[in-house]
């Protein structure tokens, strides 16, 4: 153990006791990315990846998770959930998952996140179902194999946006190029600053844009604008805001926030970021930070015959908005009783529109399967009552602002007086560094900071990052993995962990392969493509792609853009998207239809196990353990 | 004056489900204060300390009251006034 500057003990890393081993080599095919960050968070955890040769009989990318005290694990991520062995790559699969449908609604087209988002998620997923399955079988159970998809991944990252695309009478029509890329955040200075403005109230928004000279009324109608940037993805902005600004200096603007108590972000450049002290060692931790605590051998229930490697683990979540929920809710995927904390009356997010049976789709999307308690945590009863339920729990989880826990008598070391063993839980903005404080720890702010933002908005010709929640999803899965690799150290070691995750900390996995002196090589051919009837998605990965596809489209693609560009537009313009997507995908060249309207998703054949049709099209639990 | 208030799931357990109801009131305070009285226990969710609640936004038809003179908002014969939760943060 290491003691940082604040006098908290850092822990070596988590699994150094166990290991892993799987087909995770470097290579041209589309798993790379996914081996890539595999490799990354396993080496973060102690896990001292080692690269084995895949398994001909068997497709996508497995891996074996170990220890003394198990059966191996054995964990096999899919390209498609339904087993296909169809080319594909980050590219083409946020193409098929809606990514680039969501990211379009506010970059004025179906377009790419230039970061490999897909394969972060499901790399963080597959080794949380593996550390799932290891837990359940130290609890009694068999667990020996989990499956998951890239693509299943994928879905899931747009779950909440799929919901409200699907919510019958009130359902959300928001097409790629739905609003204007230009009049949104972030905005820009006189003298050519990018900036991200954040507040969570209306009143320091109102005095800026006063000061700034737009009237109240106007304000309003921005303020209702900026508002829809974390619910559907769009902050469609009346042009006057951009003008505005557009005349100030980025030290006028500064001045005029500080005044008035917005908070202002210029987007920093991956280069800079790159600079930073803190980041080398958040390198070297991963996305987690897990901090040693007493421990106690009191046991868990024991795992009932038929049930999911977490079944009879209670986690006690005091969450709100995305991240957090989303953390919840995949730990009730693998079988958690998850008990939501709200205030009293219900959370009020539970109304947001649109809604089906009186519930919100995109509230429903992420709490459907937790036991709801209303508590006024603030009071002494409400206090009490929490004690008592974190007394039998295994995990207690929340999001609050920083040092709001303390404030509340319910920081890790409250909770430990309580339940020694507990696992606790914080997914937080800037993690435990707490770089970019005193900014607000939310997704735009964190994409300004942390160079994800940039990437992004040059990737997508946009003038930053995506008003789609990059970083909260992120945020949710990883901090869910943590929890399900503290459990597992819990049921090794009988060491009670706390794990504190961030959307920094999502940020820095994201752009972890951009710091790396040899970054990954141009694709040969990359792009959107107008066809007959729809978009396609292409990703030529390697010259002979290149050249399979020039022959299958009968076209001269030597020449580069644009000439390439105008001679494949010509080419596929005889033929629709989806028979493109067969017709190519059987040359082994990675294409997908472009999905832009989400309801579609659940038509695809090869996402259909997992989605679920029903009030709402929602998202299936992301592993199949046996 | 009668105004219209459109009423969001989480507070139609006080309005006996009804999804609009007319209430009498010359200013947003004032329509609420009504409401309170015709559906005890509304009040406590929209309002604390005098301010509406960070998560709560009201519209008086289409404009933020919060941009106009708050609860004090004046209003006039064919308002109507719509309660939403806020969305802010992720």
């Amino acid at each position: 153990m290491a003691c940082n500057h604040s006098g908290v003990c850092l822990m070596s890393p988590l699994l150094q006791d166990c290991s892993l081993s799987g087909s995770f080599a470097p290579s041209a095919t589309g798993f790379a990315p996914l081996a890539a960050s595999l490799r990354y968070q396993a080496t973060a955890l102690g896990l001292e990846p080692r690269i084995t040769p895949g398994d001909p009989a068997q497709q996508g990318l497995g891996f074996t998770l170990c220890h003394p005290d198990l059966q191996p694990v054995q964990a096999q991520v899919h390209a498609w959930p339904d087993g296909s062995a169809q080319a594909f790559s980050e590219h083409t699969l946020q193409a098929a998952c809606g990514l680039m449908s969501v990211h379009g609604r506010a970059s004025g087209k179906a377009q790419g996140l230039g970061l490999d988002y897909v394969a972060n998620l499901s790399a963080s997923l597959a080794l949380q179902g593996a550390f799932a399955a290891a837990l359940g079988q130290l609890r009694g159970g068999e667990f020996r194999q989990v499956q998951s998809s890239m693509a299943a991944a994928g879905v899931l990252g747009i779950g909440q946006y799929l919901a409200g695309a699907t919510a019958g009478a009130e359902a959300e029509h928001l097409l790629p190029g739905a609003t204007c890329a230009k009049q949104r955040p972030p905005f820009v200075s006189a003298d050519g600053v990018h900036f991200e403005l954040e507040t969570l109230d209306a009143e320091p928004w109102r005095r800026f844009w006063s000061a700034v000279g737009i009237d109240g009324e106007a304000a309003g109608q921005g303020w209702k604008a900026f508002l829809l940037r974390y619910a559907k993805a769009i902050a469609p902005m009346p042009p006057a805001f951009r003008q505005a600004l557009s005349r100030l200096s980025m030290a006028r603007i500064e001045a005029l926030c500080a005044l008035n108590g917005m908070a202002v972000c210029p987007l920093r450049s991956l280069q800079q970021r790159a600079a930073d002290t803190d980041l080398s060692r958040q390198r070297q931790q991963g996305p987690w930070s897990f901090t040693a605590g007493l421990g106690s051998d009191a046991g868990w229930p024991a795992l009932a015959k038929g049930g999911l490697p977490l079944s009879g683990l209670t986690v006690i979540e005091s969450c709100r908005r995305i991240q957090g929920p989303l953390a919840g809710h995949l730990l009730a995927m693998l079988g958690a009783e998850v008990v939501r904390i709200e205030l009293p009356g219900g959370d009020p997010l539970r109304s947001m529109a649109p809604c089906v049976d009186g519930v919100s789709v995109r509230f429903d999307a992420l709490n459907r399967l937790k036991q709801v308690r209303e508590l006024d945590i603030k009071s002494a009863a409400g206090r009490e009552e929490l004690y008592e339920r974190v007394r039998n729990a295994a995990v207690f989880l929340h999001n609050w602002a920083p040092g709001k826990a303390a404030e509340l008598g319910l920081d890790r070391a409250d909770l430990a007086r309580v339940n020694p063993g507990l696992v606790y839980a914080y997914a937080g903005g800037w993690g435990h560094d707490r770089p970019g404080e005193p900014l607000p720890g939310t997704d735009f702010m964190v994409q300004a900071w942390s160079g994800v933002g940039e990437r992004i908005g040059q990737a997508s010709a946009t003038p930053g990052g995506s008003l789609f929640t990059v970083l909260d999803v992120l945020g949710g899965v990883v901090a869910a993995q943590g929890v399900s690799a503290a459990l597992l150290q819990r049921a090794l070691s009988g060491q009670a962990v706390r794990v504190d995750s961030s959307l920094l900390g999502a940020a820095n996995l994201l752009c972890e392969p951009l710091l790396h002196a040899a970054s990954a090589p141009d694709p040969v051919l990359k792009g959107v493509y107008p066809t007959r009837d729809g978009l396609l998605a292409i990703d030529c990965q390697t010259p002979e792609q290149l050249q399979r596809l020039a022959q299958m489209l009968d076209c001269d693609l030597s020449a580069g853009p644009p000439g390439q560009d105008a001679a494949l537009r010509s080419a596929l313009a005889s033929q629709s998207a989806a028979t493109w997507q067969q017709v190519l995908g059987d040359a082994d060249i990675p294409t997908s239809v472009v999905v832009q309207d989400l309801s579609q998703l659940a038509e695809d054949g090869r996402l259909k196990t997992c989605l679920s049709v029903n009030t709402y099209t929602s998202v299936n639990a992301h592993w199949s353990f046996r | 004056m009668s105004i219209s208030v459109i009423v969001p799931t989480l507070l139609r357990t006080f309005t006996q489900d009804k999804k609009r109801v007319e209430v009498q009131g010359n200013t947003v305070l004032e329509v609420i204060e009504h409401l309170e009285r015709d559906y005890p226990g509304v009040k406590e969710r929209l309002i604390g300390d005098g301010q509406v609640h960070r998560f709560v936004n009201i519209y008086v038809n289409d404009d933020d009251i919060r941009f106009a003179d708050n609860l004090a908002t004046a209003l006039k014969p064919g308002d109507a006034i719509t309660i939403l939760p806020a969305v802010a943060g992720g």
